[in-house]
């Protein structure tokens, strides 16, 4: 496996160069194997490269200078104002829970996700009947527009007609309604943090839960044969072949999966719309109300973009590393 | 939901399929008569395509009532209008595009969100228009030239404003032997009395519209201001706003339950019309609700236009007003179209069955379409009188805008109904506020 | 001898039954969390209004007869009909655009040792870190500019932004686990470089562009704020935005009818994605893993 590893690897261009290597002098600079290569290589990437660029890279551009200034929605002709934006947001008391929310809500449901996932996988791994119909049910919170689960979640969620409390009520683990032990899922601010984050634990870990099955199912069942012949522990197998083996998957999916949680404005925002007094107040929300519907542009985009000089180095890291990877 | 709301909330828009049809066919009944009519119609209305973009009205059949008005209208005018209907919450957004793209609506609607500070740079002056229906049905309430003036420019016109009053349960207040409300006091006390009985009262403790007002109502009852009238400088800090706080705190500890800390706009709704509630603080499309789904709760039902308080009675409404977007190329059929609702103004109203208060003050002769044959909603007929916006009592400024989109206001009542002290609360209230305004200061 | 014969099968099928018994027990608390909602909402949409408020009774049956009604709604009185075609029509064409775009870029990524390489990939991730919440009012201009504000080809558009830089690092995975040897056999057979990725390494490859096409539909269905942004007129919009914009009028939520929709298009794309599952875990497999 390691031979094919980028970087390291051979392409099929290099290695033709070999045998008509001896030609390469002979011919104008823009002819040799490599430029020509290179020139392929950069036309077959053009295309995303231009795409991503235009529709992303430009309006980019345009946002960091919108934080960069004092714009808002009927007067996008702005004065520069520096990082203005930037540190007027880090005086409010509401960016900053803005920013712990938001970091809660990360990390929190990623490790979530990564539990419920994980073992989630190690069932599923295992033949049994049912399986398909068990993997066709489990995935179902993933294809159903996210604005519209949503709304389903608000429903159940509700104060007074929520069917989770009817069903731990009758359950007896929770009170009566209009008791204290009723609980209100979107109004107690631990809670409501949880139960938004919930909503996107219960939207994400089908899909955790297939990546990493993937991951297994390509573990080579001879590997962990031999490792149970030399007598390792399943814990042991666990660590040492099945954790490295799946890990570049895990971090490929969390990447992607923490950035669209990042920026996932819909489930805060439909379901409290960051209350109650902020206890579920993230940076998206924080932002278009600031930015979208109270109409001060630049500081919405200042909020927005503030996440990203902290991520930008993360993320560069993480995927290099990923890339260099011998696997 | 009943069988005649489905019909109510029939197809949202006059599709272009629809008005094909409309057009396309000619043969239907009054079909001579508009044309006969579309003769005397402004000439420069003839084929212009008219879009409009409206708020999703809480009285669904207010929807079909102007869609079908914008169809007729068209009709008669050799015009296509298309009405396009979005949430209320969502139409900012929807404008920060349109106004970055140049293009979109030719006629836009301000609902609850008040962006004429934000835009009037590239908004038609409407100031012929707007004194026109003043001299025809005003004057215009004071208040009205706060949401669509700027510097003394109408940018917009005021279309009508939602009420929200107290609906209250007369079978429960009596049941503890209260008589009809009339003061903040004696919704406190009713409920008090009722929340052991299973009847607590509740008002948004949350980031939703209706939050935002009912807590702003409560201030300004209580005597306090926002601002001053010129909108600048903040005078929120004051004994009165402590008084609310305190007002605030004792009704929640006294009368509700924590489930208000989790509402949105249609939790009280829901709350009354289940026959939960003692007394809510809403708009009457939640009157309309109860009476659409159960009758029982309905008949018990009243409304107070507002409880007064220490400092007198007022009535937080939420603005609606048009406006047309300079790039737009239909604006002499944008402007006739605005004419045209406003004349309609009493079909209107009763086609929202009561809900659209106007701004103009001879429209508040009786009886008012939709209220003045109620015999329970009949006292909204001098809502004129007691109402103001937020901002209260200086205008809807940009700062004042992002002060109610960010929920200062309702955090700082969440907060001390939670226990903190009314003392943090208030300067971090109003240290919150006036970092905004100073940001729309510097600009 | 032959009573442990007979024993072994026995004592296997007990074996097997408790291996189940198990597997079933642990899966119950998962199917519970992904599937009580997904009920919860087929229920809510079979109810009638009324029935919807009752917390005297189960919640989890019927005391109103069952009713299709909130589907009939969804067909005769709004323009759900249109949504689904539009959102279908959005998802093909957004799958063929990342995969024209897709397909070279994460072969170029892969195979080619280009200068650079690496941080064009990288920048080519970094454009799914920039919020939505920003984008969409420079965006509204290009839509503008072409024409296309109020139509759902505006999202064709649009919605490439954030699936061309996953299915690249997607299908850059994918094309690393093809052996080099394939390759060099065609192209001495006289395939240029390019014909050598269409006919051999694309064929090879293909769980990977059905995985591409699977996530393009899911990410395209997941998008809100462009489709509020761009587009206003009823039957040109997609399902979620219509379903979220449209069956909310203010205060009324017509819960039964909102529900109908979610399930109509989330359960028939569960199946699909369950009929591709297979190749679609050795696509994710070869993306990463090799």
């Amino acid at each position: 496996m390691g031979h094919l590893a980028s970087g390291g690897g051979r392409s099929p261009g290099a290695s033709l160069s070999v045998p008509v290597g001896g030609r390469a002098k002979a011919l104008p600079w823009w002819r040799t194997p490599s430029v020509r290569r290179y020139l392929f290589g950069y036309t077959l990437l053009a295309p995303a490269v231009l795409y991503v660029g235009v529709l992303v890279g430009a309006p980019f551009l345009f946002s960091l200078y919108l934080a960069l200034s004092d714009a808002s929605v009927g007067a996008p002709v702005a004065r520069f104002v520096g990082l203005e934006n930037f540190t007027s947001a880090l005086e409010t008391g509401v960016f900053w829970t803005a920013v712990r929310n938001t970091l809660v809500f990360t990390v929190g449901a990623a490790v979530m996700k990564g539990f419920l996932g994980t073992t989630l996988a190690f069932l599923l791994v295992q033949p049994f009947k049912g399986r398909r119909v068990v993997r066709g049910l489990v995935v179902i919170p993933f294809t159903i527009p996210i604005a519209i689960s949503v709304l389903g979640w608000k429903w159940m969620f509700d104060s007074q007609f929520s069917v989770l409390n009817w069903a731990l009520s009758g359950l007896g683990l929770i009170g009566e309604y209009g008791t204290p032990d009723w609980p209100v899922w979107l109004g107690q601010p631990m809670l409501a943090l949880a139960s938004v984050m919930f909503v996107n634990v219960w939207r994400s870990f089908p899909f955790s839960a297939i990546v990493l099955l993937a991951g297994m199912t390509s573990v080579s069942p001879e590997i962990i044969d031999a490792a149970k012949v030399d007598g390792a522990t399943f814990m042991q197998r666990f660590r040492k072949i099945i954790v490295p083996m799946i890990a570049p998957i895990l971090f490929v999916g969390a990447a992607f999966d923490t950035v669209f949680t990042l920026s996932d404005l819909s489930i805060v925002y439909l379901l409290t719309n960051g209350g109650p007094d902020g206890a579920t107040e993230i940076l998206p929300t924080l932002a278009y109300n600031t930015g979208i519907r109270g109409g001060a542009l630049g500081r919405g985009a200042a909020i927005s973009l503030f996440l990203f000089p902290l991520l930008l180095p993360a993320m560069v890291l993480l995927l290099r590393t990923l890339r260099r990877r011998q696997y | 939901m009943s069988d005649s709301r489905l019909v109510q909330a029939d197809r949202p828009t006059v599709t272009r399929r629809s008005f094909l049809k409309v057009t396309g066919a000619g043969a239907t009944g009054g079909a001579l008569l508009a044309m006969l009519d579309a003769r005397q119609a402004p000439a420069q209305l003839k084929g212009t395509s008219l879009r409009v973009i409206l708020w999703s009205h809480f009285v669904p059949a207010y929807d079909a009532w102007i869609d079908d008005f914008a169809k007729k209208w068209g009709e008669q005018n050799g015009a296509t209008v298309r009405i396009d209907h979005i949430p209320h919450l969502e139409l900012p957004a929807r404008y920060a595009a349109e106004f970055a793209a140049g293009a979109g609506h030719d006629l836009i609607y301000f609902a609850g969100q008040i962006l004429t500070g934000q835009y009037y740079r590239h908004l038609v002056d409407l100031s012929d228009l707007a004194n026109d229906l003043g001299t025809r049905y005003g004057p215009w309430m004071p208040s009205a030239k706060s949401a669509a003036q700027v510097a003394g420019v109408w940018y917009a016109v005021p279309d009508y404003f939602i009420s929200i009053p107290v609906l209250w349960r007369k079978d429960l207040f009596e049941s503890v032997g209260r008589p009809a409300p009339k003061t903040w006091d004696d919704l406190r006390v009713a409920a008090r009395l009722l929340r052991p009985k299973g009847h607590p009262t509740g008002m948004q403790f949350s980031h939703c519209n209706d939050a935002n007002h009912n807590w702003r109502a409560l201030l300004y009852c209580f005597g306090a201001k926002e601002t001053d009238a010129s909108g600048q400088s903040i005078e929120l800090d004051s004994k009165e706003t402590r008084e609310a706080l305190r007002f605030a705190k004792a009704l929640y500890d006294e009368g509700m339950t924590p489930e208000v800390f989790s509402w949105d706009d249609a939790s009280d709704n829901r709350y009354l019309a289940s026959g939960v509630a003692s007394w809510i603080h809403d708009a009457i499309s939640a009157f309309r609700t109860t009476e659409d789904t159960n009758p029982k709760v309905f008949k018990e039902t009243y409304v107070l236009p507002e409880a007064a308080g220490p400092g007198g009675t007022w009535n937080v409404g939420e603005p609606n007003v048009w406006a047309i977007w300079k790039f737009s190329k239909n604006v002499p059929a944008a402007k006739e179209f605005i004419l045209a609702v406003a004349n309609s103004q009493k079909e209107a109203m009763g086609a929202s069955r009561g809900y659209n208060m106007p701004f103009l003050r001879r429209r508040y002769d009786k009886p008012m379409p939709g209220l003045g044959q109620d015999a329970k909603l009949g006292t909204l007929q001098e809502q004129d009188k007691i109402t103001a916006f937020f901002g209260h009592p200086g205008p809807m400024t940009p700062a004042a805008q992002e002060v109610l989109t960010t929920f200062i206001v309702p955090d700082m009542f969440t907060r001390v109904a939670r226990g903190a002290s009314i003392d943090e609360t208030m300067k971090w209230g109003v240290g919150e506020i006036r970092r905004i305004y100073a940001k729309h200061k510097a600009t | 001898m032959a009573v442990v014969a007979q024993r072994a099968p026995w004592s296997r099928r007990a074996k097997e039954i408790r291996r189940h018994t198990l597997i079933y027990v642990g899966l119950t608390p998962y199917l519970v969390i992904a599937v009580f909602p997904i009920l919860w909402m087929l229920i809510t949409a079979l109810k009638q209004e009324p029935d919807l408020y009752r917390m005297d009774v189960v919640p989890f049956w019927f005391h109103l007869p069952p009713t299709l009604k909130n589907f009939e709604f969804l067909f005769q009185r709004t323009f759900y009909g249109d949504w689904l075609v539009n959102t279908l029509s959005i998802s093909l064409f957004v799958s063929a655009i990342t995969l024209l775009t897709a397909v070279p870029a994460g072969y170029a990524l892969a195979r080619l040792r280009l200068p650079f390489a690496e941080n064009l990939g990288i920048a080519i991730f970094m454009t799914y870190l920039v919020p939505s919440i920003i984008l969409f009012i420079p965006l509204s201009r290009v839509v503008s500019e072409l024409g296309l504000q109020d139509t759902w080809w505006s999202l064709v558009v649009v919605y490439p932004t954030f699936t061309i830089p996953f299915c690249t690092w997607l299908l850059m995975g994918f094309f690393k686990t093809v052996p080099f040897e394939i390759e060099e056999a065609a192209m001495i057979d006289g395939c240029g470089q390019f014909g050598a990725l269409l006919r051999v390494v694309l064929p090879v490859s293909w769980p990977g562009v059905i995985t591409s096409v699977i996530f393009s539909f899911t990410l395209s269905m997941q998008d809100f704020l462009y489709s509020l942004a761009f587009v206003s007129i009823s039957e040109q919009k997609p399902v979620p935005l219509g379903v979220a914009t449209e069956l909310i009028r203010g205060d009324v939520y017509f819960w039964g009818s909102l529900m109908a929709g979610a399930l109509l298009v989330g359960v028939p794309v569960a199946i699909v994605y369950n009929l591709f599952l297979d190749k679609f875990i050795t696509g994710i497999t070869g993306a990463v893993i090799k």
